[in-house]
Order: C-alpha cells, then sequence, then structure tokens
C-alpha cells in the first residue's frame, strides 16, 4: 500500500526530494516541516536564555551590555512564543488532526503550505535583525510609546519586530481558518463533534482563539508601524494619544494568546494520560468544556496584565473576578486528568512522565495565576521576578513538558522509529529538576523585590544566592535539551521498524502505518464512539451509538476493521492495496504558489525595514511593490494552477 | 448528561474557594480601603516642566506629618531621585513621565503603579520605620531601565 501510493507518486512527479520538500501540499510532510523549524528555534531561543541567566548569574555582571541584554530578553520572549510553542502546536495540529479525524488532508492543503512558508520567512525575517546588529529591544510586549516613537526607539529594531509579526500573524490566521474548516467538515462518518480526540477539540477552540484574537494585534501593530513611518500620532501623548490604547489592543490579543499556547497541549496531555492509564479520559465532556469555557473567558481578563496602569477600582475588581473564574474550569481539568490516572494500569513511558510532571507544574503556575488576580496582592507582584517565575510555570511547565511528552508519545507514527526510552527518562528527569532549579527560585526573587528586564543587580540586595541557583538550572536545562537532540538524530539513523500502534493507542492515528502512507487511509474509517480505535479493537464496554451506514458493496466488506490495524504482513498490505476505495484516492498535486505568496509577503516586510534605513531608504518601497507583485501573480497562479485530476486512475 | 459525584463535589469546591476570594476582594476593596492607584490628573508631557506642581518637583511639608512629594520620571532618571522625610509621615506621592511609560515602585510599601505619559499617577504611603526604601522604574522604559532608581530616606 505505501509502495503503491509512493509509485503513484513518483510516476506523477519525477522531482528531487529538495523541490518535493519545497512543494509539497501534503500535511503530515508540513508537520513534519513545522516540527523541525521550530525546533530550531528552540535552540536559538534557548541559547538567548542562557545568555539571560550567564548574564544575571553574579550581581553587577557585564558579560553583556545593557543594550545587549535588551535585544536578547525580548526576542527570547518573542521567538519562543511565536517561533518555538505555537508553530510546535501546529506541528502537531496539521500531523494528527487530519489523523484522528479521519480524513485524507486538510481541508486547503495549499493554504496549509502557505501558512508554513509564511511562518518561515517571517521568522527568517525576525531573527535576521540579528545579522544587522539590530534585534527588537522593546520587550515581547513592545508597550508603546517607547516602540511606536522613532525619537524613543531609534533604529531598525522595533520594525523588524513590527513586520516579521505581522507575516507571522498572516500565517497563523490562515492556519488557524484552515484547522477550522478542516474540524467542522472533514471528520470521518460517524465521528461527531462529542465523539472527537480532545486533541482535535482544543484545536478547534484554538483556531477559534486565534481568528478572534490575533486582528487586534495585527491592528495594534498596524497602529504602531503608522506612527513610526507616517507620523500618525494614535501612542504619543504629547498630540493627544493615548499609550495606554496599545496596552488594551496587546493584552486583548495577549492573554487569548496564553490560552493558545496552553489548550493545544492539554489537549496532548489528554491524549498521552488515557493511553498510558489504559482508561478512558475521566469526564470528557467536562474536559472539553472546559476549554471551551477558558477559551471565552480569556478575553474578559485582559486588563489583569494593566492593574498597575490605574484603571480605577471598578474595572480592576471586575477583571479580577473574571481571571478568577478562569480557575473554575482549569482546576476542573486537573482534576479530571488526575481522575484518568486514578486506578488506572499506569505504564511509565517517558511520554506518560512528561505529561504526569505537566499536570504537577502546570498546577503550581495555575496557583500562582489566581494569587496574580487578587489586586492588592498583584501590586506586590507586578513587574517582579515572581510573575517571571508564574509564567514559566504555565508555559515551560505547562506548555513545552507537554509539548515533550508529545514528541515521545508521537514521533513513531511521525518517523515510523520509537526514540530511546533510556535517554527518554534521563531527558525527562534532567528537564524536570533544571526546570524548577531555573524557575521556582524566581518565586522568592520576586518577593525579595527583584524587578524583571533589568540588565543587572548591585551586590547588596540580597539577590546573589538564587539567580546563581537559577542560572545553574538554567544550564542543566540547556543539557537536557540537548540529549533530546541526540535522542531524536540517533533514532533517526535506525531503520524505521515502529509498529503502527505501539503504546496501545486509543485514537485513529495507531489504526494505520508508522509513518503513515501519503494518503493516510486506505478506507476512510467508520467512527462508532469515543476512543474510536479502542473499540475496533477491544469492543466497547459500554453501549456505543450505531455505526453510520456506508454506502454500495463496501459495508459488507468488514467495514470496522479497515485500516490494517498493527499489521506490518504484505496480505494486509495486498488485501488493502486491491480494495475499490484506494484506487481513487485523490491526493491535491504539490504546488510552488504557496511558496512564492509567503516569499512576496516577505519581500514586502523587508520592504518596510529597507525604507527604515537611512541609506537605502529610496528601495524600500520598491521592493515593497516588487513584494506586492509577486504575491498578486503567485495568487493568480494559484487560482489557475490545473489539478491534474486525470493522473489519479 | 451525567455528572459524576466526584465532579459534582470538586466543583463545589472549587466554586466555594472562589466565592472566598471574591470576598476577600470585596472586603480589601470596600471595607479596608486598599488603595488603588487610579489618573489624579492629565499632564502634557511636553509642558511637563511648566505645569504646577511639576514644574517644582521635591518634597515640601502640606500638613503637619504629611508630605506631597512631585516626582518626574523620565529616560532614565526620577527627578528628585532623593527624598527626605521624618519617621511617622504619611507621603503623597505625585508622579508623571516626561516620555515613554515608566513604572513606580517604594519597596516594602504597597507602592506599585505604572506612570503613564499624559497622566499623573498618585499615591500615598506612611512611613513608620526609619531607614531607606528604595523607589524604582519597573516597567521596561529601554536602554538605561536597570538604573532608573531613587531613594526614600526616613529619618
Amino acid at each position: 500500500m505505501v509502495e503503491s501510493a509512493l509509485k503513484l507518486e513518483r510516476a506523477r512527479y519525477e522531482r528531487s526530494a529538495l523541490v518535493e520538500w519545497l512543494t509539497t501540499v501534503d500535511h503530515k510532510k508540513i508537520g513534519i516541516l513545522y516540527f523541525w523549524s521550530s525546533l530550531a528555534f528552540l535552540l536559538i531561543g534557548g541559547l538567548l536564555a542562557l545568555l539571560i541567566r550567564t548574564q544575571l548569574i553574579v550581581p553587577d555582571n557585564t558579560f553583556l551590555g545593557p543594550q545587549t541584554y535588551n535585544e536578547v530578553f525580548t526576542m527570547h520572549g518573542t521567538i519562543m512564543i511565536f517561533l518555538v510553542v505555537m508553530p510546535l502546536n501546529a506541528a502537531f495540529f496539521n500531523f494528527f488532526v487530519p489523523l484522528m479525524i479521519g480524513a485524507r488532508d486538510v481541508a486547503f492543503p495549499r493554504l496549509n503550505a502557505f501558512s508554513y512558508w509564511a511562518f518561515l520567512f517571517g521568522s527568517l525575517l525576525l531573527l535576521s535583525s540579528f545579522l544587522f546588529g539590530a534585534a527588537p529591544d522593546g520587550g515581547w510586549f513592545g508597550y508603546a510609546n517607547l516602540t511606536s516613537s522613532r525619537l524613543y526607539s531609534p533604529g531598525l529594531n522595533i520594525d523588524f519586530w513590527v513586520m516579521g509579526l505581522q507575516v507571522l500573524g498572516v500565517a497563523t490566521l490562515a492556519s488557524a481558518l484552515n484547522f477550522f474548516v478542516t474540524i467542522v467538515n472533514m471528520r470521518a462518518p460517524g465521528m461527531s463533534l462529542m465523539r472527537m480526540p480532545v486533541f482535535v477539540w482544543m484545536t478547534l477552540v484554538t483556531a477559534v482563539l486565534i481568528l478572534l484574537a490575533f486582528p487586534s494585534l495585527t491592528v495594534g501593530l498596524v497602529m504602531i508601524m503608522f506612527d513610526r513611518y507616517f507620523g500618525t500620532n494614535f501612542f504619543n501623548p504629547a498630540a493627544g494619544g493615548d499609550p495606554v490604547i496599545w496596552q488594551h489592543l496587546f493584552w486583548i490579543f495577549g492573554h487569548p494568546e496564553v490560552y493558545i499556547l496552553i489548550l493545544p497541549p492539554m489537549g496532548m496531555i489528554s491524549e498521552i494520560l488515557p493511553t498510558f492509564s489504559r482508561k478512558p479520559l475521566f469526564g470528557y465532556t467536562f474536559v472539553v468544556f472546559a476549554g471551551i469555557v477558558i477559551a471565552f473567558l480569556s478575553f474578559g481578563v485582559w486588563a489583569h496584565h494593566m492593574f498597575a496602569v490605574g484603571l480605577g477600582p471598578v474595572p480592576n475588581a471586575v477583571f479580577a473576578t473574571t481571571t478568577m473564574l478562569i480557575a473554575i474550569p482549569t482546576g476542573v481539568k486537573i482534576f479530571n486528568w488526575l481522575g484518568t490516572l486514578w486506578g488506572g494500569a499506569i505504564e511509565m513511558k517517558t511520554a506518560l512522565l512528561f505529561a504526569a510532571s505537566f499536570i504537577a507544574m502546570f498546577t503550581i503556575g495555575g496557583i500562582s495565576g489566581v494569587m496574580h488576580a487578587s489586586v492588592p496582592v498583584d501590586y506586590w507582584q507586578t513587574d517582579s521576578y515572581f510573575v517571571v517565575a508564574h509564567f514559566h510555570y504555565v508555559l515551560f511547565g505547562g506548555s513545552l513538558l507537554a509539548i515533550m511528552a508529545a514528541i515521545y508519545y508521537w514521533f513513531p507514527k511521525m518517523f515510523g522509529r520509537m526514540l530511546d526510552e533510556r535517554l527518554g527518562k534521563l531527558h525527562f528527569w534532567l528537564t524536570l529538576i533544571g526546570f524548577n532549579l531555573t524557575f521556582f527560585p524566581m518565586h522568592f526573587l520576586g518577593v525579595d523585590g527583584m524587578p524583571r528586564r533589568v540588565f543587572t543587580y548591585s551586590a547588596d540586595m540580597g539577590w546573589d544566592l538564587w539567580n546563581l541557583v537559577a542560572s545553574i538550572g538554567a544550564y542543566l536545562l540547556g543539557a537536557s535539551t540537548l540529549l533530546l537532540f541526540v535522542n531524536m538524530l540517533t533514532t533517526l539513523r535506525k531503520p524505521a521498524d515502529a509498529p503502527a500502534d505501539p503504546w496501545d493507542g486509543r485514537t485513529l492515528e495507531w489504526a494505520i502505518p508508522s509513518p503513515p502512507p501519503a494518503h493516510n487511509f486506505d478506507v476512510v474509517p467508520v467512527v462508532r464512539g469515543r476512543d474510536a480505535f479502542w473499540i475496533e479493537k477491544y469492543g466497547a464496554e459500554e453501549v456505543v451509538g450505531p455505526a453510520p451506514e456506508r454506502h454500495g458493496a463496501e459495508s459488507g466488506h468488514n467495514p470496522h476493521n479497515p485500516h490494517n490495524a498493527g499489521s506490518g504482513d504484505e496480505a494486509g498490505h495486498g488485501s488493502s492495496a486491491g480494495h475499490g476505495q484506494s484506487a481513487h484516492i485523490h491526493l491535491p498535486p504539490p504546488s510552488w504558489f504557496p511558496l512564492t505568496t509567503a516569499a512576496g509577503l516577505t519581500l514586502m516586510g523587508a520592504g518596510m525595514v529597507v525604507h527604515a534605513t537611512e541609506s537605502l531608504a529610496s528601495l524600500g518601497f520598491p521592493i515593497v511593490g516588487l513584494g506586492i507583485a509577486m504575491v498578486v501573480v503567485s495568487l493568480l497562479g494559484w487560482t489557475f494552477e490545473p489539478i491534474h485530476e486525470e493522473s489519479h486512475a | 448528561m451525567r455528572i459524576e459525584r466526584y465532579e459534582k463535589i470538586f466543583m463545589a469546591l472549587t466554586l466555594v474557594v472562589l466565592l472566598a476570594a471574591l470576598a476577600a476582594i470585596g472586603v480589601g476593596v470596600f471595607a479596608a480601603e486598599v488603595h488603588l492607584p487610579a489618573p489624579a490628573g492629565r499632564v502634557d508631557p511636553r509642558q511637563i516642566r511648566r505645569t504646577a506642581p511639576f514644574d517644582q518637583p521635591g518634597v515640601r511639608e502640606v500638613a503637619p506629618g504629611e508630605y506631597e512629594a512631585v516626582i518626574i520620571a523620565r529616560a532614565w532618571a526620577f527627578e528628585p531621585n532623593e527624598i527626605r522625610v521624618p519617621r511617622g509621615s504619611t507621603v503623597r506621592f505625585r508622579v508623571a513621565s516626561a516620555d515613554v511609560i515608566h513604572g513606580f515602585l517604594v519597596e516594602n510599601t504597597n507602592i506599585n503603579v505604572m506612570v503613564i505619559p499624559g497622566q499623573v499617577a498618585e499615591v500615598a504611603a506612611r512611613f513608620d520605620r526609619p531607614g531607606e526604601y528604595v523607589f524604582l522604574c519597573h516597567e521596561y522604559c529601554g536602554f538605561g531601565h536597570h538604573q532608573m532608581f531613587g531613594k526614600v530616606i526616613v529619618e
């Protein structure tokens, strides 16, 4: 089956491997591209974190100057959020959402490829600022009027930041639309909404969050761009503008963004825990609805980032209340995960260790989050290291630990090889110890009054010890991350011999070979309940709904075991290849246009940066024009591209 | 939809915790009158040095034991960066920015406010123990952010 599909592809496109990857519209290949690019950015962002910790390891350190330090912490935040956690989530959306809902691809495969290339080129635009010695230095939050005024932020630093984020925003929005439509429209027969795996649910919720939150960031960035380039005064208080507007626009994006970063990892956890406990997820409905409620409430809490602005007692009290409300659905989820583990036949695999540690670490971050919700307490903590401790417990202890779990869990499906468990466990323990060593002392530093974003501190403040401990922890974390890469790279040199279903999984992606063939499913599966694949393997414990009817002869042909479960044998392949449906599988053809459209878009952003230079300013708008032309021509080509229907027979 | 008994119990528990936390906020704000900073007026950042009271930054006694400290925050210093008051006095700080957003935090007090250009931030604290209270800018404001601090000396 794999062979026949490959032959089909090869016959159609005699292309080199490089061209194949550049023009691919296969959701699995795009997922793998996202995976490796964002892991590469993880190394860059991690290196910046090590620079920060090296600078702070002793008081009055002069390892980095203040300007370099400001650039480093700004880029660390921006990279980790936009270039690492979001695209790592996207890597798993791309690879697994179509597999989990029993689809052959996403709804708009070429748009999907465009999202990836726009993400990559936007990231490169942002990172290229290092080459020009003008890395963004306004913080990841880029508070106006520091950032919006050329008087206070001369140089190209902020221009790179604004343009890079604009391109990344387009990529993210396109991707969110794509996954929303995919999940709503392309589910296999029988996969009702309430039978979807929780990871798919959380992807759907995240897509909605992105669609509603990112426009606000885009608008804010456009306003900063106009203030910087065209002399508008949106954020200029001297001309009647108000810098607080930026904070509102940024945080009404920024807080949902936090949930954009954490909800997909929560979905991953909700897949991994049941698999390794050999139990269904405890309170599926609650986990799903808690995710929806979190997403809804996240739009009503943004001003808790602004308690110190002076909005007055009433707004502060209202936002404190809504912020505390979010603790309810979050707490429900934590108890549901514990309930899933409770009494389960737990297998201590690396993926489970990471997933279980996620629950503990995320809970610590959640508790300090509720502390921030209380306004009087927040006055103590605003802009202190306590906040740094809090959000690293949520975003590293939460998102990244879950993503690590997902890497160990899904690596066999993505690459057909099992990651080494012993190295994995070493990686896990080093990560857990290093993480807590780095970030737990920051609670103490924050309570002791150490402010954030200062490039050094004096020796008489009493902050030396915990800073030293945090830095040692950071080096440990760096070493543990290298272990992950060693594990992945050595595993990739081994033969691809992973079974289709190594963990005795519950969801549909385990029903097909590892790695999956280009067309995913020989026969579109029929879903009879939650944990669709588990039901096919073991039958259902409780009554499940009737399977929806299939048309024609297929319904008589063992409809409930459609996808060669766990079979490495030739017989399985032969029978499915001979199956009626696989001959008519339509795979979208590769295309250059997503890549060229994304390149044109990035060229537009780069042109704006060039326009802000002193020596080459006159080249700026011509480059923007070139970019626009490239986008228009590419979109025309995209629209009229033939679909190669005939070659599939 | 069936709800497990345990789920009902922990939902009730979370609700109780939340209601207690909300009640604490209510008591804090309305009964104990926890000070919440609110803009106490507007000032044009370009005209700040010609606008009262910021034309004369410094500390002055307004009543016995009560002081007003007028402070300009600018990149990257406070003017003045040293304030002397006797022990037991209440100081009302009026802080405004001459350029970008700064912060104003006084250690070992409840003072923590963002200084938005265009707004006057007004906060107060009572200093009973003699000693030095560092105040600093904790809102990232660019290159010299780390060196933007001063102190209140209580004698």
